[in-house]
């Protein structure tokens, strides 16, 4: 296959794993951990590269998917301390993360891949080059290769435990009456999403980790009230969203981090504007409709009275 | 270098009197943006900057013919893009069921990610755009780069911020702490809640040369958190936040220049969570170290009491 379908590959299926794994952040109110997610695991993918200095080992990925574990207790820890706001906490972490994480790029990694605009917007370009090899063949491009994984996992896990995910994600209280471990499950669950959150990291960059998790799953949330017909729209729209951005970003021969990113804005506000109950263009001729029935009722009921008067 | 030699350099003077501003600035506005519960909203202003730093850099290519990295153009295009971020998410969370945090979050996407690629575009772009270089240094922050007319612009940020929370102190406080009493009290709360926007997208902005789009979230929530540790009173933590934020821009710069290959940054921003760290524990009043030595005893009695009065 030739390098540009190869992109288009890559970038469509970081799409609908980050667009999937969002889609429980959003219904549970917690958009903002995407942000701290794709922010704290940096330091992670640092200090697992500078101990084995290879580039392709899964160490890395395993140890940044537990710095973004730590981040995400370390901003619960200090919440629940009840001395810190929950929104100031997480702040304060991932931001303090994400400068070890510079500081110790920038200082023992110079000129190495980890540079400054690869941290933001990735090397979707490049990664069809970067191929995978195991047991003596070509299994094609490495970032292929690893999202495909988190994009299984992430499908398995969700088809078999999607009610105990639904319980938790709606009402926690009754998931813990009925012993379903929702705490252990929540855990579980951003383990899985900070796994994802590393691997589209490393081809797509932070900026996307949290475009993609948030706007399509944000929309789909606008577009029917079903879990699972939310998890089917959000993949759907996470994998537009990516093929739109990088066809913009070929003619303009850019990362498509940033094209990409600003698509799934551009799918979100005219999910906003056009969506068919929830969106503000039908709720606008909903609301004209109603004022010109009532209109006519009240005009009617006048025309009526006036003829029983005449009478 | 020596450490005498650098007090005396030009240059380092600048960048020094510079971060330390900002970072009183920002922690001073940042304790409003803390106690409303902003943050966050914080962070998305921060990144959405870039956009408008984008577009003022293109807009002055257009007009004169050379992209400005002046922070004359700049902040007031960072001001403008931020602005527009938030009203745009408070219009679609009002007016929908999209709830306020997926709101904010794709006005991050949008306006970060627009602003990624104009920055892309502008370094690709033959024939190159004369200015072009060092605008990637507007996402992690170079603070080496701020000159005289720089340093001018944070003065007048600074001096104007200072200045609206003397004069409209009380105004600010109450709207704080009590929006509703605000609007029973005759106060214009429309007015005040257009000017805390404008605080906190200044409060930010300030800083998008020295600490860059991205981490600039931190110099706001983190001298606001720690000053609260400290003190019940908001006039105490304003003063206590405005000095650890100068403090945390003084010892980030001066530690940056000493070692070579060290961003100021995110020096700045570690120093900053090192003081949020330290206050969390020691605080006199509410730190951890002093509600556990005084929760000691109380557990041992509960323990006693739960085996029936025994003593082990």
């Amino acid at each position: 296959m030739s390098l540009i379908v190869w992109t288009f590959v890559i970038a469509l299926l970081t799409a609908v794993a980050c667009s999937l794994a969002g889609v429980l952040l959003v219904v549970k109110r917690e958009a903002f951990i995407s942000e701290g997610l794709s922010h704290a695991v940096l330091p992670g993918i640092i200090f697992a590269f500078l101990i084995f200095q290879d580039r392709s080992s899964p160490w890395l990925i395993l140890a940044a998917g537990l710095s973004g574990l730590l981040m995400v207790w370390l901003a619960q820890a200090i919440c629940r301390s009840g001395r810190v706001y929950h929104d100031a906490a997480l702040g304060i972490v991932f931001s303090g993360m994400f400068s070890v994480g510079i500081i110790a790029s920038s200082m023992k990694l110079k000129n190495v891949h980890f540079h400054a605009h690869c941290i933001i917007d990735g090397n979707l370009a490049f990664a069809p080059i970067d191929r995978c090899e195991f047991a003596g063949l070509d299994w094609g491009p490495r970032a292929f290769v690893s999202m495909l994984f988190c994009l299984m996992g992430l499908l398995a896990f969700v088809v078999v435990f999607f009610k105990e995910l639904k319980l938790m994600a709606f009402d926690e209280s009754a998931s813990h009456l009925l012993e379903f471990r929702p705490k252990l499950l929540h855990t579980i669950w951003v383990a899985i999403v900070s796994i994802v959150a590393v691997a589209a990291f490393e081809t797509a960059g932070t900026i996307l980790v949290v475009a993609l998790m948030i706007a399509p799953a944000a929309a789909a949330n606008l577009l029917t009230k079903r879990l699972s017909t939310m998890f089917v729209i959000s993949g759907i729209l996470g994998a537009l969203t990516s093929a739109l951005g990088v066809a913009i970003s070929l003619p303009m021969s850019i990362s498509p981090a940033g094209p990409i990113a600003s698509m799934s804005g551009l799918v979100f506000l005219s999910v906003v504007l056009f969506a068919p109950t929830q969106g503000l263009v039908s709720k606008w001729r909903k609301r004209n409709r109603q004022r010109i029935e009532l209109l006519k009722a009240v005009q009617q009921k006048r025309l009526k009275k006036v003829t029983t008067d005449r009478q | 270098m020596g450490c005498l030699e650098f007090f005396t350099d030009h240059t380092f003077r600048t960048v020094l009197i510079g971060t330390t501003a900002v970072g009183a600035t920002s922690g001073a506005v940042g304790c409003f943006a803390y106690l409303r519960r902003q943050s966050l909203v914080g962070d998305v202003i921060s990144h959405s900057s870039l956009f408008g730093v984008m577009l003022f850099f293109l807009l002055s290519y257009w007009l004169t013919g050379e992209g400005s990295k002046s922070l004359f153009v700049l902040i007031p295009g960072a001001m403008v893009a931020g602005i527009a971020a938030l009203l745009l998410s408070q219009t679609i969370v009002t007016k929908t069921s999209v709830r306020e945090d997926s709101g904010l979050g794709v006005m991050l996407a949008i306006f970060f990610g627009t602003g990624i690629l104009l920055l892309r575009w502008v370094q690709k772009a033959s024939p190159p755009i004369p200015g072009r270089r060092g605008l990637q240094d507007y996402l992690f922050g170079m603070a080496a780069s701020m000159t005289q007319s720089d340093l001018m612009m944070i003065g007048i940020v600074a001096v104007a911020m200072f200045g609206t929370i003397v004069w409209l102190w009380k105004e600010l406080k109450v709207f704080t702490f009590d929006p509703m009493l605000t609007q029973c009290l005759g106060f214009r709360t429309r007015w005040l809640n257009v000017l805390m926007i404008v605080m906190l997208v200044s409060g930010i902005v300030i800083g998008i040369q020295s600490i860059g789009v991205v981490l600039m979230i931190s110099m706001l929530v983190t001298p606001a958190a720690a000053a609260r540790q400290w003190t019940n009173s908001l006039g105490k933590m304003v003063i206590l936040a405005s000095f650890i934020g100068a403090l945390c821009g003084l010892t980030g710069t001066i530690a940056s220049a000493l070692t070579s290959n060290l961003p100021t940054g995110p020096v700045i921003v570690l120093s900053g969570v090192a003081v949020f760290g330290i206050s969390i524990v020691f605080s006199p009043s509410r730190g951890i170290l002093v509600t556990w030595l005084k929760q000691r005893p109380v557990d041992a009695l509960k323990r006693t009491a739960v085996r029936g009065g025994k003593p082990r």
